[in-house]
């Protein structure tokens, strides 16, 4: 059974975070940031089960893009894998979780080149003011979550 | 005795003379090791009226009841004594090889006193403690001495051994293992330099332990052995060392840029941050005894006006120190003074920080060049750094020297204007390079910690950086960095954790991935303590209390507890830009958590006697007819 607050299903989640992430990886900040990486990352969610890879390593698939992004589970092979609970990554880039304590207590589990992606944290972190932005630009405003 | 061996030598190095010292099995049991029992030994032993660099002050190596049972980060020890920079007790931790080393000849520590008549170093040899002449290594660089007695005692020998500074009382001077790892704050090298006594030698042929369950440390040690490796924080420090999430630090407000006027600089944190170090520098990785982390570098820059050979790298605190603080992003010159420092044998710390503000104060008009003896010190001007400030810093010759060589508040109250308020320091102490205004925490860590501005005598950094979960003892929420809430709540714990991590001798970055209930398994299984969670912390708050007492005696008070203006004032820019600490609400909170008296700055009489502090509670607090 989906326990989220935030995503119906696989489907609602892919759809917010394709239209965020498309965004993201234009940014000619953040994006170009981001590619220099180099690296591949495959995001896994709980509640609901979903995959989002990023591809920062291979050519991008379109032009004015930094890198590409894979809905759903695909044959490419990530260098890095970070699996957590799809609500506990929305708070997440919102800026609300410390991903060390989310490490640290378990609710992240993380594999492969690790620090590559420790190293993308600084990068990302202007996204997490476009993410609320997103939200809001596909009228979800009842998803934007506030500090307490 | 088991996990410790029992015995303690007693070294006076005026009278010549080498006793061994047995100390009963309770006193291990209430005060641990490292650092709780050389506070101990230093509390019964210590003429308090003594002199920082008298040959009466005492001198004191300690190890852990786990130095030498092969387990990563548990190679470390304790050095305690009267600091010559604070007046305060002084303590510091270093790993390397000369604690399992010491361990295995059959000594749990060393207790120096005196004044060698002539330049001398202690050798420990066949469980045998000699003083032998020194002469001919007085005047040499920590590299050239390490080399030196290498040479002459063997390959299986280790040494701790001090630089000119040391030998030239300044009070920040350092003491380095194999030119490596090092004792650095405090101002433990001069304390040696004073009692004339350069370099200390093991020579170890065995690697026996007795060990209460040597079975079971087995175990543990197979068992925790591949998690610590695996455990996040340990890759990042094998792949890109103590500065590998610097950049990720200046994000947060963590990092201090040109003496803490600023804590963000995006290029500095890309150009100083560990990966970059890795890129340009780095040869190989290097390591403590039996730790798998292999978090030190060694380094070679190839061309420039700061090439250097392949040798010992930088950490996160010298990389800051002499980069962003400086208003510098030049690594090169980085590793050229990380060199320089540990040639000379100065804390990279203090050293760096005293030259950041002099940098500030000779910009404000407040140190001038009649003060400097013509130098320029200009932000970012690395090359007088290295080639002009450090070594007469080390020497204490001219006037520069003899100024920056006092530590940046001496220097300070020697100078013009209100250039004290902008040093940054607690008790005389300059801070390490992670900045109160990124992670509020810091401001009552650095305030409160008994050796002055401190980031690892408490469990504070980690437990605040998320970095830590103990469920066991209730540490098992968030704490947000940019508040003081749950500040003083968290102190309490991080005041007992970070004893224990000290005086076990367990290094703060390998044992993060260890539970509570880990660490007590290791500690009776190694010296058979009978410890639980609850009782083991009891003893950490023991130490933590007992040297607040330390510094009492030494007549500090509540007052100094404090930082100076420039840590406390709200930070210019960068996320955390303009929010403000609440130091006094944390303080007063952890002031009425701890039982603190709040002028005396100690724990009262009813809470010394709950901690088995009686005696001591005895003479701080007379009792009443």
């Amino acid at each position: 059974m989906n326990m989220s607050q935030y995503y119906k299903d696989a489907e609602d989640l892919y759809k917010i975070y394709g239209y965020f992430l498309d965004r993201v990886l234009r940014d000619d900040k953040i994006g170009l940031k981001m590619s220099k990486a180099g690296i591949i990352i495959k995001f896994m969610y709980t509640d609901p089960d979903a995959e989002i890879t990023i591809d920062l390593k291979n050519p991008p698939s379109k032009e004015g893009y930094y890198g590409t992004v894979y809905m759903g589970p695909c044959d490419i092979k990530e260098d890095v894998w970070s699996k957590q609970p799809a609500d506990h990554s929305h708070r997440f880039w919102h800026g609300l979780e410390n991903p060390i304590a989310g490490i640290t207590k378990g609710i992240i589990k993380q594999g492969g080149k690790v620090t590559a992606m420790l190293k993308l944290l600084p990068v990302i972190k202007p996204a997490f003011q476009l993410f609320p932005i997103a939200l809001h630009e596909m009228g979800l405003d009842n998803l934007i979550v506030t500090k307490k | 005795m088991n996990g410790n061996t029992g015995k303690i030598a007693l070294i006076d190095l005026t009278e010549n003379t080498v006793e061994s010292l047995t100390l009963p099995e309770e006193t291990y049991r209430r005060f641990m090791g490292g650092s709780g029992l050389a506070a101990k030994i230093f509390w019964d032993r210590a003429d308090f009226a003594a002199d920082a660099l008298s040959p009466e002050a005492l001198f004191i190596l300690m190890n852990g009841p786990l130095t030498g049972i092969r387990l990563s980060g548990a190679s470390r020890m304790n050095a305690t004594a009267r600091s010559p920079l604070t007046g305060g007790i002084a303590e510091s931790s270093c790993g390397g090889y000369f604690p399992p080393a010491l361990r295995f000849e059959g000594y749990d520590g060393l207790i120096i006193t005196g004044k060698a008549a002539k330049p001398s170093l202690l050798l420990i040899d066949k469980g045998i403690v000699t003083i032998e002449d020194a002469g001919s290594l007085w005047g040499k660089g920590i590299l050239e001495c390490t080399a030196d007695l290498r040479n002459k005692y063997g390959k299986k020998s280790t040494s701790l051994v001090i630089g000119p500074a040391g030998e030239n009382m300044v009070p920040f001077a350092c003491i380095l293992n194999e030119a490596h790892h090092a004792f650095g704050r405090g101002g433990m090298g001069a304390v040696m330099g004073s009692k004339n006594l350069k370099a200390l030698v093991v020579n170890s042929e065995t690697k026996e332990l007795s060990l209460t369950d040597p079975d079971r440390i087995k175990t543990l040690v197979k068992e925790l052995t591949p998690r610590i490796k695996n455990h996040l924080i340990s890759q990042v420090l094998h792949d890109f060392g103590t500065s590998g999430n610097l950049e990720g630090h200046m994000y947060s407000g963590d990092v201090p840029v040109r003496n803490w006027t600023s804590n963000f600089d995006e290029e500095m944190g890309d150009a100083l941050t560990g990966s970059t170090l890795s890129d340009r520098f780095l040869k190989k990785t290097a390591t403590c005894a039996y730790c798998a982390v292999a978090c030190k570098r060694i380094v070679q820059v190839d061309e420039g006006p700061f090439a250097l050979d392949e040798g010992p790298g930088p950490e996160y605190e010298t990389v800051v120190a002499f980069g962003s603080l400086q208003g510098s992003s030049d690594l090169a010159a980085v590793c050229k003074a990380g060199r320089m420092c540990n040639d000379l044998g100065m804390d990279t710390i203090s050293a760096g920080a005293t030259i950041a503000w002099a940098m500030e104060a000779y910009e404000k008009g407040h140190i001038t060049e009649k003060q400097t003896g013509g130098i320029p010190l200009l932000w970012g001007d690395m090359e007088t750094v290295i080639n002009k400030v450090l070594p007469l810093m080390a020497t204490r010759s001219g006037k520069l020297g003899d100024l920056l060589s006092m530590g940046s508040a001496r220097a300070a109250r020697a100078s013009g204007g209100n250039s004290l308020e902008y040093t940054a320091q607690s008790k005389g102490m300059e801070a390490p390079m992670h900045d109160p205004r990124g992670g509020h925490g810091h401001a009552l860590a650095y305030a409160v910690s008994p050796r002055g501005a401190c980031h690892v005598q408490t469990a504070m950094h980690f437990m605040e950086t998320g970095a830590c979960n103990y469920p066991v003892i209730g540490f098992e929420f968030d704490l947000e960095a940019l508040t003081h809430e749950k500040k003083a709540e968290t102190m309490v714990l991080a005041a007992a954790i970070g004893s224990v991590e000290n005086s076990a001798c367990l290094c703060q970055f390998a044992d993060r991935s260890l539970t509570l209930p880990e660490i007590v398994e290791l500690i009776n299984a190694a010296a058979g303590y009978g410890y639980d969670v609850g009782s083991m912390m009891e003893a950490g708050l023991r130490i933590f209390h007992l040297k607040r007492c330390i510094n009492y005696r030494f007549g500090f008070s509540a007052s100094d507890d404090d930082l100076t203006p420039r840590l406390k004032e709200p930070a210019r820019d960068g996320d955390t830009a303009g929010i403000e600490i609440q130091f006094d609400e944390m303080k007063n909170r952890f002031y009425e958590m701890m039982g603190f008296d709040p002028l005396k700055g100690i724990a009262l009489r009813k809470k010394l006697e709950s901690l088995e502090l009686t005696e001591e509670a005895d003479s701080i607090w007379p009792r009443t007819i």
